[in-house]
């Protein structure tokens, strides 16, 4: 599935945007599947935003943002929901995971939307982000960290051609990046997919195929 | 580690906010509504089936007016001057309110009654006959053929009453019951000398409606015919109107303007049941919107519901999970509850029915023990609107978050 951007800019940042160019705002981009799109840029000047455009999330936005034949702001929220477990799935950089259920449960409540991953290969991705003895917590007792890998764990729990990645490791150790970029890594590669990563500085967790700076 | 059912962590993230004794006030609310509702419609039915069933009721529905016209100093001793014509009977069949209407034929041989005993008496005797339908309570007895010396008769309840309160007392004479009354045999002597014929008169039974006493239509017929005044005209001085509401005004003014006598305490009584129709149908109304009131405030319960589940809503939403779905499982959550209520309202109609329909038996009237079918129309209408407006309201609140 490819992404068309055509002249997105973002209401809220439309004044700050037209004072210069960068490579997603007011430009046209498109992107193939299987790309690695890496997407640097200090605080405030739209990561979290693009991240949530692209995930269907935000409309606030003028320009047209295309995923395959489906312009964002025109699709349903039913065939968004389609699009959120079949096609694109999100790291999202506050982790949103539900307080109220157990870190097995914030997985089990999205592996069981496609029962695509087994429920033994789910706890497997958990216990090699070293979540073993936290399954049974509750995510509103979960550090950051913990709340952090069980949100990448979510977020390979589903079939995806792009998975959307917003600031992924910011409350991980690096022993802790480096292991969820292993499992990344591999679920990415299996998959085929795309990978867009908005982050802050360039870590090069990944080897990316285009740099964009905001 | 536990394996937490999908169905369970939705109920959990979505549920989990509703406040039991709400929850139980909501419900209670749509349930008072529901019944209210069913029992004014059922209320509504068994009065209609009292009324206008066609049952044993029959009486209480329709007014019946026995009207002649009215005696005047111009027309007193002027022959057939107070008799029907055929052109009155057919204007009379097309009179507002009336609904049906029988000739009342009486006898125009002479008949002389006799009994012996303790209440020895002997008198001359007219005798009325109208069409079967007419009569309100139909003995089986009722028959009677040409040869036979058995006349069955229907004696006016007015006669035991005017025998037992006043007649008895004032003569030192027994009560009589209608039991009783129904033993003794009366000596008919019917027509004139020679030709005479003796018969053997049994009351089998009384009447509410005709204040004479009735014999079948056959005797009367033969007996004009065999011993029947020539000249006499046979056209009656005395129609029976079957009407549905005689205290209507335009039924009223035809009979003045016709100048037709009849009872007036039968259009009173045709009022009282105008204004009990009228309490009836605000019953219902009434009922309409405590239902609409109790259907309101279970659909604000979900609402609120929603509202505070909001937030995991929004997170189910970004997972994935689809509008429809989510709308499904809280439909699912909700409806059992709804039609809980409704069964139970069922359950309340029901048993009024029965308690009503055995009530009623004591007044001598009938009424089915399950209610009606207006009331399961209303039943599935109500249910269906309240299915829907709770899918709706559910679906709603979702697709606003």
């Amino acid at each position: 599935m490819q992404l068309s951007l055509q002249g997105i800019i973002p209401i809220p940042l439309r004044e700050k945007v037209n004072t210069y160019s960068s490579g997603i705002w007011k430009n046209s981009l498109q992107l193939n599947k299987g790309e690695y799109v890496f997407v640097q840029a200090p605080s405030g000047t739209g990561k979290t935003t693009l991240i949530h455009i692209l995930y269907g999330l935000r409309k606030d936005y003028d320009g047209e943002a295309k995923w395959g034949t489906h312009v964002l702001r025109a699709t349903d929220n039913e065939v968004l929901a389609t699009l959120r477990t079949n096609n694109i799935s999100v790291i999202f950089q506050d982790m949103r995971l539900f307080p109220e259920l157990t870190a097995w449960e914030n997985i089990e409540i999205k592996r069981k939307l496609t029962n695509t991953i087994s429920e033994q290969q789910a706890s497997e991705w958990l216990d090699r982000l070293g979540l073993k003895d936290k399954k049974n917590s509750m995510g509103k007792t979960l550090s950051y960290g913990e709340q952090q890998r069980v949100a990448i764990v979510r977020a390979l729990l589903q079939p995806f051609e792009w998975l959307l990645m917003d600031e992924p490791f910011s409350h991980l150790d690096n022993a802790n990046t480096d292991k969820a970029i292993a499992l990344i890594s591999e679920v990415v590669k299996t998959r085929n997919a795309g990978m867009i990563l908005a982050d802050l500085d360039d870590n090069n967790f990944f080897p990316y195929t285009q740099k964009i700076i905001l | 580690m536990s394996e937490p059912t999908q169905k369970n962590m939705l109920k959990k993230l979505l549920m989990r906010t509703q406040n039991r004794s709400r929850l139980w006030a909501a419900l209670a609310a749509l349930c008072i509504g529901t019944t209210l509702l069913l029992l004014s419609v059922m209320i509504w039915w068994n009065f209609r089936e009292l009324l206008y069933g066609k049952n044993q009721n029959d009486t209480l529905g329709s007014t019946f007016l026995i009207i002649g016209k009215r005696v005047t100093e111009q027309n007193m001793g002027v022959a057939n001057a107070t008799v029907f014509t055929p052109q009155d009977i057919n204007d009379l069949k097309t009179a507002p309110q009336v609904e049906d209407l029988g000739i009342i034929s009486s006898n125009h041989f002479p008949v002389y009654a006799m009994m012996g005993g303790k209440l020895a008496f002997a008198t001359d005797l007219a005798l009325e006959s109208v069409p079967d339908k007419f009569i309100d309570k139909m003995p089986a007895e009722w028959k009677w053929e040409a040869g036979s010396k058995d006349l069955p008769i229907i004696i006016s309840s007015q006669f035991l009453d005017i025998y037992n309160y006043v007649f008895a007392p004032s003569q030192g004479l027994p009560q009589l019951s209608e039991g009783s009354v129904k033993s003794i045999v009366l000596n008919f002597k019917a027509g004139k000398d020679e030709q005479s014929e003796m018969f053997l008169a049994h009351v089998v039974g009384f009447s509410d409606r005709i204040g004479s006493v009735l014999a079948p239509q056959s005797f009367i017929d033969y007996g004009n015919k065999k011993w029947g005044k020539p000249g006499i005209s046979e056209a009656p001085s005395q129609i029976i109107l079957k009407t549905k509401d005689p205290s209507d005004t335009k039924f009223a003014d035809y009979l003045q303007k016709h100048d037709y006598n009849t009872n007036s305490q039968n259009l009173r009584w045709s009022k009282i049941r105008a204004i009990v129709e009228v309490v009836t149908s605000a019953t219902g109304v009434l009922a309409l919107l405590l239902m609409g009131i109790g259907t309101l405030v279970f659909i604000l319960f979900i609402e609120l519901t929603i509202a505070r589940a909001q937030n995991s809503l929004t997170l189910l939403l970004q997972v994935g999970y689809s509008p429809k779905y989510l709308s499904s499982f809280m439909t699912a959550r909700f409806l059992p509850l709804v039609l809980g209520a409704v069964i139970l309202s069922m359950i309340i109609t029901i048993a009024g029915q029965v308690v009503t329909s055995l009530l009623v038996i004591s007044q001598g009237l009938v009424l089915p023990t399950l209610p009606g079918w207006p009331v399961w129309v209303a039943l599935v209408i109500s249910t269906g609107i309240l299915v829907l407006l709770v899918s709706k309201s559910i679906s709603g609140a979702i697709k606003k978050t």
